[in-house]
């Protein structure tokens, strides 16, 4: 859409007045003083220069105040575009462990707990991609949608910022990964498309449920990484439990299991510090970086400021004009009375 | 009341009867001109009896008077609207006072006075009369007449109504005026005694303002125009006037007398002595 398009008015009624702009042309606030002949003034460049520049200056003054009232006004638009990013689905744990500390305890004094680490950093992540659209979730006992696939960057951190708030007790991955991925909307199917799973633990997906999952996966076809805060002393995702080899015993190597078996792009962080958490992010900023069609929204834009403004600088460029002014010297008001007078000393004479 | 103000014709008057201006005709009254032959000027009531008795050739010799004669003076005031300037001076006053100063002084001593107003075409206002109520009507004339209009064409024209005699011609205007306009109305007086009165005002040269924006409007209707007045604008200003002035000086010299320039305050004894000063 062109601007010209775009630009309205809320008040059109006092565009009527418009035709006022002209009156420059006819009048002028200066004061005239009357010369015999303009052939005894010398052609000059500089002030033809400025008697245009004071016109127009009178023809802007009136014509933007006239617009100023009339409410100028930009309408908003939504601008397809095209930068470097990803649909971002963020799914965070809020389980009551990312409470604590990376060594499991509650922090006390200049420690982080394992949230406020993720937070910090995840920040700092959609801070530095400009063109990401980004969702977030967050998930315990049952998943929260917290904020649906958005480019306001403001948002999203606000919704960051809240995740350190104290969690809650369970984790739900399953209902979790279900939530994240119907966060990708239809669009822009060729956009790539990132679903991080910040969490420092796992549980069971149903076995019921696993088929679903499976399926959406396949249609959605994300890239998924899983950052695990692993907590000091906790088994690893690659760890094999001593006793039985079950979901239940060792949930988090089930789970990356599971996720291999997915048949999309997947790769695990397993990270056990902040810094641990901030390089598995770098890692995942630098891969993510693919073209993506996004839309740009632009809100309706008030111009009257603009126009009362332009308005402004016209009056004063006037008002300079004005002070500027000057007179012939000596010249001599006008009135009538000399004629008669000398006529009159005239008679008297005779 | 400005004093009388005393003018010469240029050369010989011819006016219609005996006045106050030496001329060429000769009488037996008057001033002491020369001696010639009886057979010349056959006046028996002149012949110089010494001068006869010393002539060698026993011829008889009379004496020759100067017979002086009136003069009809007559102004061209030119009535376009720039001659209701104000600047240091009013135009419109400096003619009246001028013409009437004029009037008075030509009806005192017996010479006609007329007055010829020149817009688009020119108007004979007081027609040339030596009565003392010349004064009078020249100074209503001109009390009625409001200048206006963009042409003073009539300067030219009104020389047509002046034939006959040797006039004085006094024509009063601010000369800016088309350059063919002004050489028509010289050459049209070609026979008379032209004295060019230009009415000028210090505000328009002298006067002028080294700085400051200033709208000027044409009197005559020609527009305006916002001017930035500065130094050098200032001094492109005067030379331009002061080439102009040259231009009607070096115009007028050809035909007669350079041109008095009345600006500000109209001084009878000025006017009197370039009258007499550029009659020779």
């Amino acid at each position: 859409m062109t601007l010209l398009a775009r630009f309205g008015v809320t008040a059109p009624g006092w565009l009527w007045l418009l035709p006022l702009a002209l009156l420059p042309l006819v009048a002028t606030a200066q004061r005239r003083v009357p010369v015999p002949s303009l052939a005894l003034v010398p052609a000059d460049g500089l002030s033809r220069l400025v008697d245009a520049v004071l016109t127009l200056a009178g023809m802007a003054a009136i014509g933007f105040l006239v617009l100023a009232l009339a409410g100028p006004r930009l309408a908003g638009e939504s601008v397809a575009r095209t930068g470097e990013g990803a649909q971002v689905s963020l799914l965070i744990d809020r389980s009551g462990s990312m409470n604590e500390t990376f060594a499991g305890r509650q922090p006390s004094g200049a420690e982080e707990s394992k949230a406020a680490a993720s937070r910090r950093i995840l920040e700092a992540f959609v801070g530095r991609r400009a063109h990401d659209l980004v969702a977030v979730s967050a998930f315990s006992t049952s998943p929260m949608a917290v904020l649906p696939m958005t480019d306001r960057h403001e948002a999203v951190r606000a919704a960051i910022r809240a995740i350190d708030r104290p969690g809650l007790e369970a984790t739900n991955v399953a209902r979790g990964l279900g939530l994240a991925l119907s966060q990708f909307g239809p669009g822009a199917p060729q956009a790539s498309r990132v679903l991080l799973l910040v969490s420092d633990g796992a549980a069971v997906i149903d076995r019921r449920v696993q088929p679903l999952l499976r399926e959406e996966f396949t249609k959605i076809h994300p890239t998924l990484y899983w950052l695990f805060l692993r907590t000091a002393g906790s088994p690893g995702l690659a760890d094999r439990p001593a006793g039985e080899d079950s979901p239940q015993a060792a949930p988090e190597r089930h789970l990356d299991l599971f996720f291999k078996s997915l048949g999309v792009p997947y790769r695990a962080f397993e990270a056990e510090n902040a810094q641990a958490v901030d390089e598995a992010i770098r890692e995942i900023d630098r891969l993510e970086r693919k073209p993506i069609a996004f839309v740009e929204r632009r809100p309706q834009r008030d111009l009257s400021g603009l126009a009362y403004g332009l308005a402004a600088l016209a009056l004063g460029l006037l008002v300079a004009g004005k002070l500027a002014e000057t007179d012939l010297a000596g010249r001599r008001p006008a009135s009538r009375e000399a004629a008669p007078g000398s006529a009159q000393t005239t008679r008297r004479a005779a | 009341m400005s004093p009388d103000i005393v003018y010469r014709l240029r050369g010989p008057a011819a006016g219609p009867g005996p006045g106050a201006h030496r001329a060429r005709d000769t009488g037996g009254l008057g001033t002491f001109r020369d001696q010639v032959p009886f057979w010349r000027h056959p006046d028996a009531r002149r012949i110089d009896l010494r001068a006869t008795l010393r002539d060698p050739f026993e011829g008889t010799v009379v004496r020759r008077f100067e017979q002086s004669r009136a003069l009809e003076v007559w102004t061209l005031v030119d009535v376009s609207a720039s001659m209701r300037f104000r600047g240091e001076g009013e135009a419109w006053a400096l003619v009246t006072e001028l013409c009437t100063a004029l009037a008075r002084s030509a009806t005192r001593i017996g010479d006609a006075f007329g007055l010829v107003a020149c817009g688009a075409r020119a108007e004979t206002l007081v027609p040339a009369s030596r009565r003392r109520g010349t004064v009078e009507a020249v100074a209503d004339a001109l009390a009625a007449v409001v200048p206006g209009g963009a042409s003073a064409a009539g300067l030219a024209q009104a020389a047509a109504g002046l034939s006959g005699r040797r006039k004085l011609v006094v024509a009063i205007s601010d000369f800016r005026v088309p350059a063919p306009v002004l050489a028509g109305l010289f050459e049209a007086l070609q026979g008379h005694d032209v004295v060019p009165v230009a009415i000028e005002d210090g505000a328009l040269d002298a006067g002028l303002p080294a700085f400051g924006l200033i709208e000027l409007e044409d009197l005559e209707g020609g527009g305006r125009r916002r001017v930035l007045m500065r130094p050098s604008l200032r001094a492109r200003w005067l030379a331009r006037e002061a080439e102009r002035r040259e231009a009607l000086r070096r115009l007028a010299l050809r035909h007669g007398r350079p041109p008095y320039r009345l600006a500000g305050r109209f001084d009878g004894d000025d006017f009197s002595r370039h009258l007499l000063g550029t009659a020779a």
